[in-house]
């Protein structure tokens, strides 16, 4: 039945330091052959919690288990766990296939065992022409590439990447996101990712596991986190979001009625609405938003504003526009065959449906006084 | 006019870092006419130079007997040494808490405690554990003397050390001892090759601790300089410490080059 058991959990760990707490109560149920991202801006607990599962953190409580076995003990070597550092920790003294050969060599495989899977591991990389040389005259994605190989040439349990990316250009990261997702497909084996960069989450991973300040918020689908954030932060940090706040006025068939500033907004909601009178937080993202230039749009949602400033990015206009009503809105619409011309100070009408919003929480938090 | 005396500034700077430079290196290059003079007595050539107080140093059993103690006790007090000070240094990096900074600066005892005073407490020493006057003896003596330098050096190239490859060796399924031999090792060797040379020239030219733990088998090179000085002025002492000077010089040339090895 090894089969359905997850394959790592992150049972109720805790890491302090002193008195900070790096990471909170932090449970985390990761199955097998998954590709899941810790996401979370720094000092959010996701490389303590990737530390701890590789060895190199001892958690305060808590258990790290695999295939439901503690291996909260266990010291590094002993793991079996695959590992790409952050500026990929290439031994600079050894040729690329050294590199390779070291989990091998370490664990006294015989000489032509190691020479058939370094060879295997570099041709999944296609960096066989590069083998005898050392890792400073190799190309930042090259070094990446042999890092990869040399993580999964002994087979192991599951891959563990710290910010694998972060050191290379836009242009090479994007290629790499596409060739790590398509090795995530060929080997079958379950990656643990690390990163703050939204994009490089939402792109490659099966679920998303946010941080915030050594906490879980919320761990979904990369779809469902973007759609329906839990918390402000959520909907704030994965892409961006508007925020109106407002009081619950009261429902009827799915959709909520609420007044901010003045106005009277809906919402639709899918359980019990809000209680009347309760105030509520709607996030709204800035494409969900139809701008029109003359007439109010005939959307549930109408707001009408000026253009405070706005940018051109080939594929969409971004609009800063102020409202009377509900402050300063972000807008995007796509630039080809834009419906009105963008200039500061023109008056546009904003409008959205029940749907695009989404009612999020306030986040709690540590350190402020309430 | 602030020119002016900008330059002339630098120009009495420069001069004094000259000064200080020949102050330096003078006495140094003193003993080289000397030993090339012709005389019979320690003083600068007469009526021409002669090789004749090398081709003595050369011919001596004693002179030649001391060169050799000298080299094999500096090699075992370098070996001592390296290994205490290296797995010393490599210990305090990965702890790396408040109590290894404690043992770093205890290292470094020996340094700072004034030499005669070590020589006085060793000499007690020597006598219970029945050391004196033994090669072993003054190779302890001169390797636990010669580790801070080992400490000192191995630590600063640790320092640079990046600790992901240590946690990537452990990662990839190495032990600790594996992981100290294939990686640690292998990055900072050029700090513990220029430990090892900055230990041996210690007990090469160490003289306080060999008069009080020394008697009638051990005569070191710097040993029987001094005795030469205290007894008969024979200028083959100034061909021996020319060719002392030239020894250290070597090493220290060989240090700077596998310091530019490792920066490059």
């Amino acid at each position: 039945m090894s089969e359905l058991r997850q394959s790592v959990v992150v049972q109720r760990m805790v890491k302090r330091y002193g008195r900070v707490a790096a990471v909170d109560d932090v449970t985390l149920e990761i199955e097998r052959g998954e590709f899941v991202t810790l996401l979370g801006p720094s000092g959010s607990g996701k490389t303590t919690i990737l530390m701890a599962i590789a060895g190199f953190v001892q958690p305060t409580s808590g258990d790290i288990l695999l295939d439901g076995r503690a291996i909260t003990r266990l010291p590094p070597e002993r793991r079996n766990f695959g590992m790409v550092f952050q500026g990929y920790a290439l031994f600079p003294h050894m040729t690329v296939f050294e590199n390779v050969a070291f989990a091998l060599r370490a664990r006294g495989r015989p000489g032509e065992e190691v020479q058939r899977k370094v060879v295997e591991a570099l041709d999944l990389v296609q960096l066989s022409p590069y083998a005898q040389r050392l890792p400073r005259q190799l190309s930042g994605g090259q070094q990446q590439r042999v890092a990869l190989a040399r993580a999964l040439v002994f087979t192991p349990h599951l891959l563990l990447l710290d910010e694998p990316l972060s050191a290379l250009d836009k242009k090479l990261r994007a290629d790499l996101q596409l060739e790590l997702k398509a090795l995530h497909e060929r080997v079958g084996l379950t990656f643990l990712y690390v990163t703050h960069d939204q994009d490089e989450a939402l792109s490659m991973s099966d679920r998303v596991a946010i941080l915030r300040e050594g906490k879980l918020v919320q761990f979904g689908r990369p779809r469902e986190l973007y759609e329906r954030p839990a918390t402000r932060f959520v909907a704030d940090f994965l892409g961006k979001s508007n925020f109106i706040a407002g009081t619950a006025q009261g429902g009827d068939g799915g959709t909520l009625a609420y007044s901010a500033g003045g106005l009277t907004l809906r919402q639709a909601v899918a359980g019990a609405p809000p209680a009347p009178g309760a105030p509520i937080l709607v996030a709204l993202r800035p494409e969900k938003i139809a701008v029109v230039a003359d007439t109010p749009p005939d959307t549930a949602n109408a707001v009408a504003g000026r253009i405070a400033q706005w940018s051109y990015s080939g594929t969409h206009f971004q609009l800063l526009v102020d409202t009377p009503a509900v402050g300063r809105m972000i807008a995007t619409v796509p630039a080809w065959r834009c419906r009105i011309e963008p200039a500061t100070g023109a008056t546009v009408h904003l409008g959205w449906d029940p749907d695009a919003t989404v009612i999020v929480a306030e986040d709690a938090s540590a350190d402020s006084p309430h | 006019m602030a020119d002016e005396s900008r330059i002339a500034a630098a120009r009495s700077t420069r001069s004094l870092g000259w000064a200080i430079v020949l102050f330096l290196v003078l006495p140094i290059t003193i003993v080289v006419p000397v030993s090339l003079t012709d005389q019979r007595f320690l003083s600068l050539p007469q009526d021409g130079l002669s090789l004749r107080h090398y081709v003595n140093l050369v011919q001596s059993a004693a002179w030649l007997s001391s060169v050799g103690q000298s080299f094999v006790i500096a090699s075992g007090a370098t070996v001592i040494s390296v290994l205490s000070g290296t797995l010393c240094a490599v210990g305090c990096w990965r702890l790396g808490s408040r109590w290894s900074e404690l043992v770093r600066v205890l290292m470094l005892v020996p340094i700072i405690v004034p030499t005669i005073v070590y020589a006085l407490g060793l000499y007690r020493l020597w006598v219970q554990l029945g050391l004196l006057d033994t090669y072993f003896g003054v190779m302890l003596a001169h390797g636990v003397t010669g580790i801070p330098y080992v400490v000192i050096i191995v630590s600063t190239s640790l320092a640079n050390f990046d600790p992901r490859l240590e946690q990537a060796a452990r990662n990839l399924g190495a032990s600790v001892p594996y992981t100290l031999r294939r990686v640690i090792l292998p990055s900072i060797l050029p700090g513990v090759v220029s430990g090892s040379i900055f230990a041996f020239i210690h007990s090469w030219d160490e003289l306080v601790l060999v008069l009080f733990i020394a008697s009638r088998a051990i005569f070191t090179l710097p040993r029987r300089i001094w005795d030469g000085i205290n007894e008969h002025l024979d200028p083959t002492m100034a061909a021996v410490a020319t060719a002392l000077v030239a020894v250290t010089a070597i090493l220290l040339v060989l240090d700077m080059r596998t310091r530019r090895q490792r920066s490059e």
